[in-house]
């Protein structure tokens, strides 16, 4: 092994250079586009948050949703019914959802494998069965449409952003918010914590063996997945309209989950491509044919036999695979 | 790990790739409805309907020198879809109105998205009164449909009538139809018949595979009367299911079913299974005995060459009139502008195959009634058909 330091692609911060890219999107893109473009970059959250779990800490969590929806429900339900503004919503919302995180994961962490999965989707059917039958409060089946938009005036004030029309406006507070989530999910996967993390991916024995409290990690990493999707769910509630009980659904779950594996779960930045992946293919096939779910099955198909590692882990196998030939050439 | 970063980058980079946009030729109406699962019995031949009433216009010579188009898509009767969709039709193929929507789930969380859009939205088919209540009514939204209030009404007028009838059970599909029909029919019943009382209440799931236990559990509590709001493919899974445990033998057939399980189509997906001896209602009997508009026979013999079927639908009349109620609104105001139609369409007459309608001005509502009666084994039909099709309508209730 050869020991360098960081080159030059490694310098550059990522996040913000994306976050610039997208920024632009309402002033390039039509409406539909930030409307697509929106969808992405809170799906993209979604599915980072629970690469969290799934890529980072090696935990299978089929409920994820339940995060998602108690985030958009809390964040709905404070902004439409009681008239609370987003700033103190949206802080809520992630608290909500991690706080319900700390409950589960406190039963589920004392499970594994297939056992903790099953027990994560059982929570969040309980989460359903409420958010669906509890009338008063979340609206049944029918939701709580018309959550009202939060004051974007601010936003307006910005010089060369008053021109966005609302639809435009949420999209950049989307954005900011989206983006600092991201950048905090990179720190806490960076840091000495998230480190723990994979080590206990990779072998939970010997990470108890070393001194690592198990499940105490587990259960934090659960929390914080818990909190972002949260995020994520607040956003998407008001970027939708409305609150509905289809959000807490397993399907729900099984979507993220999709984005994360096609993305590309070894890599931090693969749930984001899968989010925009899934996202793009979604409105261009069910353009041509109502058979969404066949065509969703046979790339999936497809995918996991040819690119394990996800569209991310594809493309980077490719990229090692040309720079080994040149090298060789290099060599001859 | 770097190079991955690039190529995200320049994964989300595409999506800033701009859309095509389409031609602005003709009048589009964005059509979301529930063309896929149990819902999509009712939502098909409303579009059928729908399609027809294009044609019909198109072939002469369109509205305005300019011709309609449909763009239909597939709600899958989920209030999320549907307003993906309908933000979709408004955004990306720029749709000047929206018709559509079958649940009374779908329809308030489209008539957000007509509202911020100021785009003319018409619900053929969704009941609740909830969509139009004053809280909710903006000036684009319109009901086409009649509402829970002059169902439950209805529904509550025919087990009033039932002298011998003391212990009523209700089993209705857990959303804001179900739930708003049940409340009115409960209302009125008690003013009518102070002595009836209503000893159960199952709240199975819109879409719900099995209903053997809301079955069981209401024959339990032996009542003598149902009042039943499942409709659509929801009510061929639960008559399929009730029939043999002996459900409807136990109340004699005295259930009165308001989502219009009367209707040929949801005849026609029963066939044998049908329960013949209960009562329910259509938008449209289509097999009419006795005094039948010629208007409604036209319409009917049109619908089946259109359609390619041997028996008409009773759900097209819905998509059709509505199709024909905005093509009248924008005749009158001579503008495709929403505002303008908006504002023509309040307190506009229009021609359906069963007679005039109007638009309340101060509800946005038709207020219409349906065809109610017992349905029988049809002599001349391999499926049940309403006999004696009463036109029951009261109101307006819902200022």
């Amino acid at each position: 092994m050869r020991l360098r330091g960081p080159t030059l692609a490694q310098r550059v911060p990522w996040t913000l250079v994306v976050f610039l890219a997208a920024l632009s999107v309402p002033f390039l893109g039509s409406r539909y586009d930030v409307f697509l473009a929106t969808q992405i970059a809170i799906s993209a959250l979604f599915a980072v948050s629970l690469n969290l779990l799934l890529g980072t800490t090696g935990l299978v969590s089929f409920g994820h949703v339940a995060y998602f929806g108690i985030g958009s429900y809390v964040c709905g339900i404070l902004m439409k019914t009681y008239g609370v503004p987003f700033s103190l919503a949206l802080p809520a919302a992630a608290l909500g959802s991690a706080g319900f995180a700390l409950v589960v994961g406190f039963f589920c962490v004392r499970l594994i494998k297939i056992y903790f999965a099953m027990l994560t989707l059982a929570f969040s059917q309980i989460v359903w069965a409420i958010c669906f039958k509890w009338n008063e409060v979340t609206g049944g089946d029918q939701g709580l449409p018309d959550v009202p938009y939060p004051n974007l005036d601010w936003i307006a004030a910005i010089p060369g952003f008053d021109g966005l029309r609302i639809g435009g406006q949420f999209y950049v507070l989307a954005l900011i918010v989206v983006a600092i989530s991201l950048a905090a999910m990179r720190r806490i996967v960076a840091s000495p914590f998230g480190r723990v993390l994979t080590t206990i991916r990779e072998n939970p024995e010997r990470a108890a063996f070393i001194g690592v409290n198990v499940r105490r990690y587990e259960l934090a990493a659960f929390v914080v997945a818990g909190g972002f999707a949260g995020i994520a769910g607040a956003l998407f509630g008001i970027f939708n309209r409305g609150v509905f009980a289809d959000y807490v659904y397993w399907p729900k779950s099984a979507e993220v989950m999709i984005m994360t594996i096609l993305g590309g779960m070894q890599y931090f930045w693969g749930p984001v491509v899968g989010a925009a992946t899934l996202v793009l293919l979604n409105q261009q096939i069910t353009s041509y044919t109502q058979y969404w779910p066949f065509v969703l099955g046979v790339i999936l198909l497809v995918l996991l036999f040819v690119f394990p590692g996800g569209i991310v882990g594809g493309i980077a196998v490719g990229v090692a695979r040309l720079r080994r030939r040149s090298w060789r050439r290099l060599g001859a | 790990m770097s190079r991955c970063r690039i190529l995200a980058a320049a994964c989300l980079a595409a999506c800033l790739a701009p859309f095509a946009a389409g031609a602005e030729s003709t009048i589009k109406i964005g059509f979301p409805m529930p063309l896929s699962g149990p819902a999509a019995v009712y939502g098909a031949p409303v579009t059928k309907g729908a399609e027809m009433a294009v044609q019909e216009i198109n072939a002469h010579g369109g509205v305005l020198g300019h011709k309609l188009e449909l763009l239909e898509r597939d709600s899958k009767a989920s209030a999320d879809e549907a307003v993906r969709l309908a933000r979709e039709l408004i955004i990306k193929d720029n749709v000047d109105f929206l018709v559509g929507t079958l649940t009374s789930a779908e329809a308030p969380a489209v008539s957000t998205i007509a509202k911020e859009n100021r785009i003319v939205f018409i619900a053929p088919t969704s009941k609740s009164v909830q969509l139009t209540s004053p809280k909710n009514l903006h000036p684009y939204l319109f009901r086409l449909a009649s509402n829970t209030d002059i169902e439950g009404h209805s529904a509550a007028s025919i087990i009033a009538g039932w002298k011998e009838v003391k212990r009523v059970a209700i089993i209705a599909p857990d959303y804001a139809y179900g739930r708003d029909a049940v409340a009115a029919f409960i209302g009125y019943l008690k003013k009518a018949r102070p002595d009836i009382q209503i000893v159960d209440q199952q709240w199975p799931k819109l879409g719900q595979s099995d209903f053997t236990p809301f079955i069981t559990a209401q024959m339990g509590t032996h009542p003598d009367a149902i009042f039943c709001d499942v409709y659509g493919g929801d009510f061929v899974t639960f008559a399929k299911q009730a029939g043999p445990l002996g459900y409807f033998k136990a109340v004699n057939n005295r259930l009165v079913d308001g989502g219009e399980v009367g209707t040929t189509d949801e005849a026609q997906a029963l066939g044998a299974d049908y329960p013949y001896g209960i009562w329910s209602d259509a938008y449209d009997p289509v097999i009419w005995a006795g005094d039948e508009p010629p208007e409604h026979k036209a319409f009917i013999e049109h619908l089946k060459a259109f359609t390619h079927e041997k028996y008409g639908s009773g759900w097209a009349i819905m998509g059709y009139s509505a199709i024909v109620a905005l093509t009248d609104a924008i005749k009158k105001a001579n503008s495709t502008d929403s505002d303008k139609v908006s504002k023509s369409l309040l307190g506009l007459t229009f021609d359906t195959p069963v007679g005039k309608r109007t638009f309340n001005a101060k509800t946005h509502e038709t207020e219409m009634g349906e065809f109610w009666g017992q349905m029988v084994k049809g002599e001349h039909y391999p499926f049940a058909i309403i006999s004696n099709p009463k036109y029951l309508a009261v109101g307006p209730f819902t200022d």
